[in-house]
């Protein structure tokens, strides 16, 4: 569902000349914006959420390591993408502040790549285990910040649409 | 030393209780009522451990209180206080327990009717004991006798085998009533400590008052003497299994009060005890002089404590859980599992065990196997735990409590038995599973995800040039083939071979065929197996090819020049092979993998990383490709056993994780020349192939409510939380774990472990071998120290500063292991730095006397020391890898290595004592001396620079000028040179596990002799290492900051 938002959601803005003005206009456009901005946020929350389960069932036996690491790292990079997207897009519709915000998180993310530390390692998962929750439960703590601001500004500018439609 | 024996009788050692209860019977305690009480109450449901309730229970007692007094009293009365009456304070506080007896807020049950009566008898019989010990003899010992008939306890009580449920609920009725005794005699609550000497002054006290005024004089007639007499006594007399049983019901905070070693407790009661006394008997310390802090004064060298006579096995647990497993196979860091988290933070060093699973019994006390055909393997509904020695029967007979959750399970008919008043079963004798703590279990179909499985050793060899030419392949095959008629589980076993260079080399060894057929795969990047089956043979059915291979494979690549290394596909290649069956793997790998997957470069051991945030990064596996196999092999039951043999750098940190996480080893011979390490390769490899496995195992530890193993340490995979997958289990390894209190308050008085090992022995059959063991819960930190076993402390700290090094610093390592010990030695002074003046002394408990040098030795050891210039990288990790793996004996003695000193026995032909060791210090090496270090691994034999030259000439020939580099030991045919040999091979057949190759080094030759000799002696300063004194000394300064 995360790669079906990213994949064609976003060249589309891209393309469409259109829509670029839209979002250089405000208005409608931004309302649209906006709620592309929460779409992204929902799918990067959906992933999370995903990887956390996988942690869970993992600590309570459900599910072999073997099997849960293949799960979860099936999850990392789609994550990685679509936050650091997610961050571009901000920084591209001139949202300095939310796309501000996005930086840390896109820092660790790259900073855990390069040290090729991005996925889960089935060798070590339970020494880990505890880490790589509390790693994925800021990150949900931070996506749903994220995804509250993307709401109230939705419907902040849906609000102010309304306003300039009378 | 006394306060180690006196420590035994403090804890539920129920099932020492039997023996000593049948045996003297006659003796007042065996036979009262409270110790069946006490007895039966460790099973009880654990009574709400606060301590409000523990303290009650302390002085109820006319048995507790009483009882242990008779014996305090004598130590803390010196010979000048003989004519002293006891002191008037004293016994009038005798007054509040009688008077405030009746008063009891509780109001007695009508059962308590019976109390009174035994209470002053029995306050008048453990007065005698102490007083017979020495001379008086007999005499007191009948005296108490007619007093316990009186007494009423039940007849049942004189056989203790299995406690009897009925009767916990005595002690219950008879201590609340008790427990204003206590109150008013615990004039100081707060730490366990206080409160218990506190509850412990009250009856003293009501000793003299009990008895008639001789009596009250008695003890004073064997005074300072009497500690050590006890000391000796405990075990065997009768009031130990006395106090021993008294813990169960007591509980929690009375043990110190209890506690016969606790001297220092009584300075409340007679002041006038020299310091030193109690100092001498409650923890050892090091004098470091009047003036802390200045380097030369006081500490005298010879004086520090030193592990001279080996590892000495934890004795006080054994002996007051007789039925517990042997120490061979789990040993704990300490006997007393603390009661609390609170506790628990305070103890610094790590809770936990070591466990060998496989470790290898003495003859005549192996493992007794034992099939549950008819019944099926009797083990609780609820947590699973196996049918073992401390579960108990009640309904008679019908039910069993499982000791770890107490959960009543029905017994299956087939295996009922009819039970005794005691609880104990009539078949007992023919039950070795109800007691014995180690047993095995054969076990049904229920057991097994598929057909237990073949034994299976596959061969992934390396034929390269340099495989060639340092003659590897050759004693390779050579010992292969002489080990093929010992390889287990013959019919069964299977075998198989993979030869590699630039490419891969399969080999076809069908029974009908005559000679192997040989078939090369050069598309490393696609690997295929090119024959589906025959690759892997049954050994009895194609032995002929097998031998006819082995026979020609060194002649095969005679003439390789091929340098390159296809590791990573050729491992890809026997994982292909091995998968539908699992095994052993064991790889042969010359160079660095080059070619194809999981090539490895050159990564270099860079003098700058050393000190950064990167120095990790060179001991952790570069390329993930290593940790996925290793993660899939284990997921197919295959054990993989790394033989690296380069002379250059090899990435041991990349090969050996392969070991790492299948649950192998990693054996390790640096520039291997045949004509030198021969014998060691052979000895090894063919240990490795003939030794006992266990195949597809997987190991849990099951412990008591209320804690937990929350982390393993060691070679193997986590398969759940708490399951490890060892795809090949010996008698050469074992795991550590560590525990954590998951509640915050234990209520119980027993943790009990229980080790389970599922495996497919080599004849095929599925087998569970089970190792139970006990230990008491503890609410007080001494008692913690006390019953500290320092081994397998160090094989924690040795793991866990070893995982460290993956992740930081060897320096941040070291410092960790460094501050523990510190940390430890600081609680454990401000125990007692209140009641004595410890100025420039450094205490610490008996049992971790060694603590401070195993620590050092640790910090000097060839996976921790110095940088990057003290030990090759690849050593580094080797030595690291092998010892995540050892047991507790073969690290410490690595560690501690033995240093004897040889040229007299040879010379003068006494008797060689194999136990005479020295301290590893170039102090005691004298130069007309000739020497052997023994660290399990290797001998070095040290010739001292004025030796007779009559001694080199007989042991070396002529050579004994030359290079001793190049110069073999061998058996030359006079006296001396055969000695020595018996020597050695005394010192070998002490640690099978390993063959220690011999490297002669002469006085002064470098850089020979500080390679070989020189770092080993960890008590003297190397490089920038402390030596032992200054090691001390710091130890001592950092200890007395912020104390």
């Amino acid at each position: 569902m995360a790669d079906l938002v990213l994949n064609i959601s976003v060249p589309e803005f891209f393309e469409n000349r259109r829509t670029l003005e839209i979002l250089q206009r405000g208005g409608m456009g931004e309302v649209l914006v906006w709620l592309l901005f929460f779409l992204l946020s929902i799918a990067l929350l959906v992933m999370i959420v995903i990887q956390l389960v996988c942690l869970a069932d993992l600590e309570l036996d459900y599910i072999n390591p073997y099997d849960s690491t293949k799960k979860i790292n099936k999850f990392v990079m789609p994550e990685f993408i679509t936050q650091g997207v997610l961050c571009f897009l901000f920084l591209a519709t001139g949202h300095w502040i939310m796309s501000l915000l996005c930086v840390p998180y896109l820092y660790y993310n790259v900073r855990l790549y390069l040290k090729g530390q991005h996925l889960v390692d089935v060798t070590e998962i339970f020494n880990l285990l505890n880490w790589e929750k509390k790693q994925r439960l800021f990150k949900l703590g931070y996506i749903l910040l994220l995804l509250f601001m993307s709401l109230v500004w939705l419907i902040f500018n849906a609000l102010e649409e309304d306003e300039h439609s009378f | 030393m006394g306060t180690e024996n006196l420590n035994r009788p403090n804890y539920p050692l129920r099932p020492a209780a039997t023996p000593f209860a049948a045996q003297q019977g006659t003796t007042p305690f065996g036979s009262s009522g409270p110790v069946v009480g006490s007895e039966a109450s460790a099973f009880r449901p654990a009574p709400p451990a606060s301590s409000q309730f523990q303290r009650p229970p302390l002085s109820s007692g006319p048995f507790v209180g009483s009882e242990p007094t008779s014996f305090r009293p004598p130590p803390s009365i010196r010979p000048n206080d003989l004519v002293r009456p006891p002191p008037p304070s004293l016994s009038s506080s005798y007054g509040p327990p009688a008077s405030g007896f009746p008063s009891s807020p509780a109001p007695p049950p009508p059962s308590i009717g019976q109390v009174p009566p035994p209470r002053t008898s029995l306050t008048g019989q453990p007065v005698a004991p102490p007083l017979t010990r020495p001379p008086p003899g007999q005499v007191p010992l009948t005296q108490p006798q007619p007093p316990s008939v009186p007494m009423g306890s039940p007849p049942q009580s004189l056989k203790m085998g299995q406690p009897n449920p009925n009767i916990p609920l005595r002690p219950d009725q008879q201590f609340p009533p008790a427990r204003p005794n206590a109150q008013p005699s615990a004039p100081l609550p707060g730490p366990p400590y206080p409160t218990a000497r506190g509850t412990y002054q009250p009856a003293f006290p009501g000793y003299p008052n009990a008895q008639p005024s001789s009596v009250a004089q008695a003890p004073p007639m064997q005074p300072a003497s009497f500690p050590l007499q006890q000391g000796g006594f405990a075990p065997a007399a009768p009031p130990a299994p006395f106090l021993g049983r008294q813990r169960g019901p007591v509980s929690g905070i009375l043990p110190s009060g209890l506690y016969p070693g606790n001297q220092v407790q009584q300075h409340g009661i007679t002041p006038p005890i020299a310091p030193s006394q109690a100092l001498a008997e409650d923890f050892s310390s090091l004098s470091l002089g009047s003036v802390p802090g200045s380097f030369e004064t006081g500490l005298d060298v010879a004086a520090l404590p030193r592990p001279l006579d080996g590892d000495v096995d934890p004795k006080p647990l054994a002996e007051m859980y007789p039925m517990n497993c042997s120490s061979r196979v789990l040993r704990l860091t300490t006997s007393g599992i603390p009661n609390s988290q609170s506790l628990a933070s305070r103890w610094h060093l790590p809770v936990g065990a070591v466990v060998c699973p496989l470790a290898e019994f003495p003859f005549g006390e192996e493992v007794p196997v034992i099939n549950f055909a008819t019944t099926g393997i009797i083990r609780c509904r609820r947590c699973r735990t196996y049918v073992n020695p401390y579960i108990t029967f009640t309904d008679s007979g019908r039910k069993w409590k499982c000791n770890i959750c107490s959960l009543l399970n029905d017994v299956p008919g087939d295996y009922f038995a009819h039970v005794d008043a005691s609880g104990r079963r009539a078949d007992l004798d023919q039950r070795p599973e109800l007691t014995k703590g180690s047993v095995e279990f054969i076990a049904p179909a229920e057991y097994m995800v598929r057909p237990p499985m073949p034994p299976l050793y596959f061969f992934l060899i390396d034929v390269s040039i340099s495989a060639v030419r340092s003659g590897m392949l050759e004693i390779v095959a050579q010992t292969i083939k002489s080990c093929l008629d010992s390889l287990p589980g013959a019919p069964r076993t299977q075998i198989g071979f993979i030869t590699y260079d630039s490419t891969i080399h399969f080999y076809n060894m069908k029974s009908s065929l005559m000679q192997p057929q040989m078939m090369v795969v050069s598309d490393l990047d696609d690997i295929f197996v090119p024959l589906p089956d025959d690759l892997l043979v049954n050994l009895s059915e194609s032995r002929g090819v097998v031998d006819a291979f082995l026979d020609s494979l060194p002649s095969m690549f005679q003439d390789n020049m091929n340098v390159e290394s296809a590791f990573g596909p050729a491992l890809k290649a026997a994982f292909m092979v091995m998968s539908q069956l699992g095994g052993k793997l064991l790889i042969f790998q010359n160079s660095l993998p080059s070619l194809g997957v999981g090539r490895l470069r050159l990564r270099g051991d860079d003098i700058r990383a050393y000190g950064t945030d990167k120095e990790h990064t060179l001991r952790v596996p570069e390329d993930p490709f290593y940790k996925q196999m290793a993660a899939d092999f284990t997921k197919y039951q295959i054990a993989v056993n790394v033989y690296a043999f380069s002379d250059k750098y090899t990435d041991i940190a990349s090969l050996g994780t392969l070991a790492k996480y299948t649950g192998g080893q990693v054996y390790y011979y640096p520039s291997f020349q045949s004509s030198v390490h021969s014998d060691k390769l052979r000895h090894e490899l063919s240990r490795d192939l003939t030794r006992e496995t266990a195949w597809e195992a997987v190991m849990r530890i099951r412990c008591g409510k209320g804690v937990r193993f929350t982390s393993y340490h060691g070679n193997f995979m986590l398969r759940s939380t708490d399951l490890l997958a060892l795809p090949a289990v010996d008698c050469d390894k074992a795991y550590a774990a560590q525990l954590s209190l998951e509640e915050t308050l234990l209520t119980t008085q027993t943790v009990y472990f229980q080790v389970a090992l599922l495996y497919t022995s080599s004849s095929g059959e599925r087998r569970i071998r089970v190792h139970t063991a006990a230990a008491p819960v503890v609410a007080d930190l001494g008692e913690m120290y006390r019953l500290a076993d320092t081994g397998a402390i160090i094989s924690l700290f040795s793991r866990l500063a070893i995982e460290k090094t993956l992740s930081s610093k060897l320096e941040d390592s070291r410092n960790a292991v460094q501050l523990r010990i510190v940390k430890a030695l600081r609680e454990y002074r401000n125990l007692y730095a209140v009641q004595h003046r410890l100025s420039g002394r450094l205490i610490y408990p008996e049992s971790l006397k060694f603590l401070p040098l195993y620590g050092l030795a640790l910090c000097k050891s060839a996976a921790l020391r110095g940088g990057y210039s003290d030990v090759q990288l690849d050593d580094r990790c080797a030595a690291g890898y092998t010892m995540m793996a050892l047991p507790v004996k073969s690290l410490l003695k690595f560690l501690y290595p033995n240093l004897v000193r040889v040229d007299e026995f040879l010379v003068q032909g006494e008797e060689f004592d194999i136990t005479r060791r020295i301290p590893l210090t170039a102090e005691s090496l004298d130069t007309r001396g000739l020497y052997i270090l023994d660290d399990g691994f290797r001998f070095v034999i040290w010739f001292g620079r004025s030796i007779l030259p009559d001694i080199a000439r007989n042991l070396l020939g002529e050579d004994f000028t030359g290079d001793f580099s190049k110069v073999k030991l061998s058996l030359r045919d006079n006296e001396m040179s055969r000695k020595l040999m018996t020597i050695l091979d005394q010192f070998r057949a002490t640690d099978p596990a390993y063959y220690q190759l011999c490297h002669l080094v002469r006085q002064g030759e470098q850089p020979r002799e500080g390679f070989f000799l020189l770092t080993h002696l960890v008590e003297d300063q190397i490089g920038g290492a402390n030596g032992y004194a200054d090691w001390m000394l710091l130890l001592f300064r950092q200890v007395q900051q912020n104390a």
